[in-house]
């Protein structure tokens, strides 16, 4: 039986090409979002275990908005017993630019400076290779990386711009060696003192790293230095921060990973369909062959083994080739990220044993599942259909029980999507639509051979009435062999659930920024950045003092305890009402003195209302107390909460001190062109201002949104790849089954053209069932998972009709050319194939 | 008949279909077949002509080149006064479908579309509408109207046939070709099938050749012609069953 098996496989070349590239697809996905992952994990445990070496506890502040450690602590540290070394660690964001004055973008890479050591105590040495190390104020060394990939050299006159100090000139004076490399990453070491002044209040470090001495465990000294520090301070083993490090980068591109994963699902998915499209109709084209293998005695067993074995190979061989595959998609991404400047590190892909085997397994497992139907009805041929005269119709088994199943599976569906659209909490009404979702689809999966016969015949009548007996031949074909049509078109469906989804969120997004823009934005220019660094309050100044402009708002962040729990919002400074629109429920909207305005939402539920007073604490400062003022209509801009800038003042480090963002208000009958030039004249100085206007802003936000679309679009194009396949696979196929029933029709005088038309049309009118049903589904959950946003600043939908109509036709488009080849096979078939008995 | 090789020029108007000096040979070389040896073949208008023959005599072979379903190794074919071979695919299939109708053994109707849509299938294509008195005339001599909106999945082999037989004669062709129409049918499926092509020649001048090797179906033709190793053999006018199981005997001898 094995060489039947074999010999078969090698018989059907085609089919076997477009079965192995769906399988390939599907593991490539899966293979490439693990060798991804593991990569990146490597290289940042890597770049952590050089960069925290020695390090057996730190000693940091527990929340963000705290100063950091005293510097007056380390005397206590140092005497603490076991302790071998101490060694502060001062850090923080800057922005480097060039002596050309050209800013260095590091893209996601960290641009930071700190403070060099002199006398290293924990860790590797920090070694110049060029120049010397900092000895004053003014001096830096940067890292080699940073010195390559933009061109800086020792004796350079560089600017360092930090948030509060604004800009301050520097000379490199080196160049220091960082064994890890991410593609990016800027460290600019200053003197101690210049670092304590610029990156800390003076009196606090951002963290302190200790070593213990032989013998001393690093939890031992934890646990010692942790009964050591005032409230307010923690201590960490060095294991820990090591982990924590790598975990926080995990988290960042986890998405990556979760998008990589989830296509690599959906492609095996859709993979699934085609591979048992393609078993069932290789089993029903050799059932003669199969009859007489039962007729000369071979068992039922044998049959379905004969079957199951070639799924088997063409499984194993799949995901072999997906596993290469996958290696090549992670590489190509990481390619593609690197080329975005999104700072990811270099470093030699990672192939683990895991990720071999789950590649390998799951497709494939996958496969020979996909198989095992067809496999079974293959075993159940009987003998006497070796004898019978063989008819294309297809054996139509009843649908009654998968119907039956689906209207189940729909209802339930149906039942727990309405109830996430109902439920309040957004995380549940989230999980609640996701799982709708899958059952939705799952019911479509069972449905769409009873849909595919009530949605075809109509749409066949309409699109196909030009066409005249070739339309309706195309017509009845799609729905002749239901279930066939339901799996080719199920795998576009699929697709399309998920891009139109997609874009339905992002378009949603787009208006609810837009709207929230529109209702609420009346500032004339806004002035932000793109660094990490924010608008140095200098820069809002300066801003004041152009010609034209009525006044400038400027609005930060800030994170303090209230009331004994940690809460961020906004402060401002300036006037509120010139630059935004706040409807407010009570009280007034000023922020003057001590007065705190409060959104509706977070009032209602804490129970705050007009003239309660609270209090604003930060450790190792004077707490605030604030009385509320004014409760406005829940905003995205303002958040929870906001105070005046004075109180942010008094509570965050002045070294932090800078804007989100300052909103100007132009005086009436200003030349709005020259107000721009001037404020971009102004702000120059500072680097890192952008100026733009509403509209610009607005496009700026969106042009963002679109990149990730496109990116998203262009893992799911691979998804419609494979949907295409699928139908190619089909269309091919059917053709062959139909070599008589064409030859009829070619002797009866169907033109080749027309017989081409009829595989054409056939194929589009799969696809574009296969497309209305995914589009349809898909502006639906894209609605109801925006619904659920709402919350998340999604208040308004928006559903990109045009766009959903344009991936009905390219669909379309795409069921053509996927049926171009097949439809030329069609038409070259002979009249005579009808005639000559076979 | 004469074996010159040169194209007739200025063919007789009373003959429906003509084969000139033809040759077909399957294969090249030693291992090539002659299924047609030098065969000149005239079939008029009007006239029920059989064509009989043992077993691999070449009766398909002939019946497809006459119909422009096959070409010839030499020789010319002619439908009504079209030379066959000069016609590109394009013309050739404008011509099956509307000069010749074809009735095969088995295969004939398309299972997705009614018996209806199957008779009118091939003016259909050509983006015709069928006459309706014709059709009309049609349907009666085939006794299915009430089997009209029926698929081929619901009738039975013999009613299948007279559909396909209905489809030949629909677009009113000059002549309607049929190799074994009644090789699958059991007897009185076989005579309803026959009696109908009979009639369409009575009653309305209709050209037909069935390519048969029972002579029961043979004694409904004006005309058999005999077939052995490719070459024509013998003739015969006015067949019974007896005469043309004679002859047979006579050639298998
Ligand atoms: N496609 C073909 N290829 C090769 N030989 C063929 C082919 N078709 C028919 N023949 C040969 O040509 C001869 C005549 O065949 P055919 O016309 O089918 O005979 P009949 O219909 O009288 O049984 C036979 O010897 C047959 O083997
Ligand atoms: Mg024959």
């Amino acid at each position: 039986m094995r060489t039947v098996a074999l010999r078969d496989l090698r018989s059907h070349k085609v089919r076997l090409a477009l079965t192995l590239i769906s399988v390939v697809l599907g593991t490539a996905f899966v293979a490439g979002s693990f060798v991804f992952t593991d990569t990146l994990k490597h290289s940042f445990d890597t770049i952590f275990a050089t960069s925290d070496k020695g390090i057996d506890t730190r000693v940091q502040a527990v929340h963000g908005y705290q100063a950091g450690v005293p510097t007056g602590l380390l005397g206590t540290l140092e005497k603490l017993p076991g302790v071998a070394a101490v060694q502060p660690r001062i850090e923080d964001d800057l922005v480097l630019v060039d002596e050309h004055g050209k800013r260095v973008d590091t893209g996601g890479a960290p641009s930071v400076g700190g403070a060099w050591q002199p006398r290293t105590r924990i860790g590797d040495p920090t070694r110049i290779v060029d120049g010397r190390a900092p000895a004053r104020t003014g001096e830096i060394v940067i890292n080699d990386g940073a010195a390559s990939k933009y061109h800086l050299r020792p004796g350079e006159h560089v600017k360092i711009v930090v948030p509060n100090a604004a800009v301050q000139a520097a000379t490199i004076v080196g160049v220091y060696h960082v064994s890890f490399d991410t593609g990016g990453y800027v460290g600019a070491l200053f003197s101690r003192a210049q670092a304590m002044s610029l990156f800390t209040d003076g009196r606090h470090y951002t963290a302190v790293d200790l070593a213990a001495r032989p013998g001393v465990s690093e939890q031992a000294l934890t646990a010692r230095v942790a009964a050591a520090l005032p409230t307010g301070l923690e201590a960490k083993t060095g294991t820990q921060v090591r982990d924590d490090d790598a975990q926080g980068v995990a988290n960042a591109l986890s998405f990556v990973t979760y998008i990589l994963l989830g296509f690599g699902i959906v492609a095996l998915l859709v993979g699934t369909f085609i591979i048992y499209n393609t078993f069932s109709m290789i089993v029903a084209q050799r059932q003669r062959e199969l009859a007489l293998l039962r007729a000369i005695g071979a068992g039922r067993k044998q049959v379905r083994r004969s079957v199951t074995s070639e799924a088997f190979l063409i499984g194993l061989v799949g995901s072999g080739l997906g596993l290469g595959g996958g290696i090549g998609l992670a590489f190509g991404l990481h390619a593609l990220l690197d080329s975005l400047n999104l700072g990811l590190p270099s470093g030699g892909l990672v192939l683990s044993t895991r990720t071999i085997l789950i590649s390998v397994l799951l497709g494939t497992v996958v496969t020979v599942l996909a198989a095992s139907a067809p496999a079974r009805r293959a075993g159940r041929t009987a003998p006497v259909a070796a004898m019978r005269e063989e008819f294309a119709t297809p054996t139509a088994a009843s649908l009654r029980r998968r119907t039956a199943l689906g209207v189940v599976v729909a209802v339930g569906g149906a039942a727990v999507t309405v109830a996430g659209a109902t439920a309040s909490k957004a995380s549940a009404a989230a999980s609640f639509t996701g799982l709708g979702l899958v059952a939705v689809c799952a019911a479509a999966m069972l449905l769409s051979p009873v849909l595919a016969r009530w949605l075809i015949v109509p749409l066949g009548r309409v699109i196909g009435r030009p066409f005249g007996p070739v339309g309706q031949l195309a017509r009845t074909n799609a729905v002749r062999n239901p279930r066939r049509t339901a799996a080719t078109a199920f795998a576009l469906t699929l697709g399309l659930v998920l891009v139109t989804g997609i874009a339905v969120i992002g378009s949603s997004m787009k208006a609810s920024i837009d709207k929230l823009f529109a209702d609420n934005v009346t500032a004339d220019y806004i002035l932000t950045t793109s660094t990490s660094v924010n608008v140095p309050p200098a820069a809002a100044v300066a801003a004041r003092h152009v010609p034209g402009v009525a006044s400038v708002t400027e609005i930060q962040t800030l994170r303090a305890s209230i009331d004994g729990k940690s809460r961020i919002g906004s402060s401002v400074d300036g006037p509120l009402t010139t630059v935004m629109r706040v409807p407010l429920d009570a009280g007034s909207s000023s922020t003057a003195g001590l007065r705190m305005i409060v959104s509706h939402k977070f009032a209602t539920d804490h129970d705050w209302t007009v003239g309660t007073r609270h209090t604003l604490s930060v450790p190792g400062v004077r707490p605030v107390t604030v009385t509320v003022g004014g409760i406005f209509k829940d905003d995205q801009l303002i958040g929870d909460w906001a105070v005046n800038g004075n109180v942010y003042r008094a509570l965050t480090p002045q070294n932090r001190w800078s804007d989100d963002v300052a909103l100007v208000h132009a005086s009436k009958g200003t030349d709005l062109e020259a107000l721009r030039a001037n404020l971009k004249r102004v702000t120059n100085d500072f680097y890192v201002v952008n100026v733009r206007n509403r509209t610009e802003y607005q496009g700026m936000i969106a042009s963002q949104i679109n990149g990730l679309l496109g990116l998203l679009y262009g893992l799911l194009g691979l998804a419609i790849v494979i949907a295409i396949l699928g139908i190619v696979n089909t269309q091919a196929l059917s053709v062959i089954e139909r070599r008589r029933e064409i030859g009829m029709l070619r002797a009866v005088g169907m033109h080749r053209a027309q017989v081409r038309r009829t595989v054409y049309l056939e194929s589009l009118f799969i696809a574009v069932f296969g497309a209305l049903l995914g589009v349809s589904l898909g502006v639906g959950f894209g609605a109801l998972f925006t619904r659920t946003l709402r919350g998340q600043g999604l208040g308004t939908l928006s559903i990109p009709w045009t766009q959903a109509g344009l991936f009905v036709g390219l669909a379309a488009v795409v069921g053509v050319l996927a049926a171009v080849w097949p439809g030329i096979r069609a038409a070259r078939t002979p009249a005579l194939t009808a005639i000559a008995t076979p | 008949m004469t074996r010159s090789g040169t194209v007739a020029t200025a063919p007789p108007t009373i003959s429906a279909a003509r084969a000139v000096d033809v040759v077909k040979l399957y294969g090249t070389g030693h291992t090539a077949v002659r299924a047609l040896d030098h065969v000149d073949v005239e079939l008029r208008r009007g006239e029920f002509t059989a064509i009989m023959g043992p077993s691999g005599s070449g009766k398909s072979t002939l019946m497809h080149c006459l119909a422009g379903l096959d070409t010839v190794s030499s020789g010319s074919v002619f439908i009504g006064d079209v030379e066959l071979r000069s016609l590109s695919d394009k013309k050739m299939t404008a011509l099956r479908r509307d000069r010749i109708g074809f009735v095969f053994q088995s295969f004939n109707l398309v299972p997705t579309l009614t018996a209806l849509e199957n008779i009118t299938l091939p003016t259909a294509i050509a983006g015709r509408r069928p006459d309706p008195q014709w059709l009309d005339t049609v349907i009666d001599t085939l006794g299915l109207r009430d089997r009209l909106s029926h698929r081929p999945g619901e009738l039975s082999g013999g009613q299948q046939q007279r559909v396909a037989v209905g489809r030949a004669l629909a677009g009113r062709p000059e002549i309607v070709f049929g190799d074994e129409p009644t090789g699958n049918l059991d007897s009185r499926s076989s005579n309803e099938v026959l009696t109908i092509l009979r009639t369409s020649v009575d009653r309305l001048q209709q050209t037909v050749v069935v390519v048969t090797h029972d002579p029961h179906a043979a004694s409904y033709a004006d005309r058999v012609l005999f077939l052995a190793d490719g070459r024509i053999v013998d003739e015969l006018r006015a067949p019974t069953a007896d005469t043309v199981l004679d002859r047979m005997k006579g050639l298998e001898q």
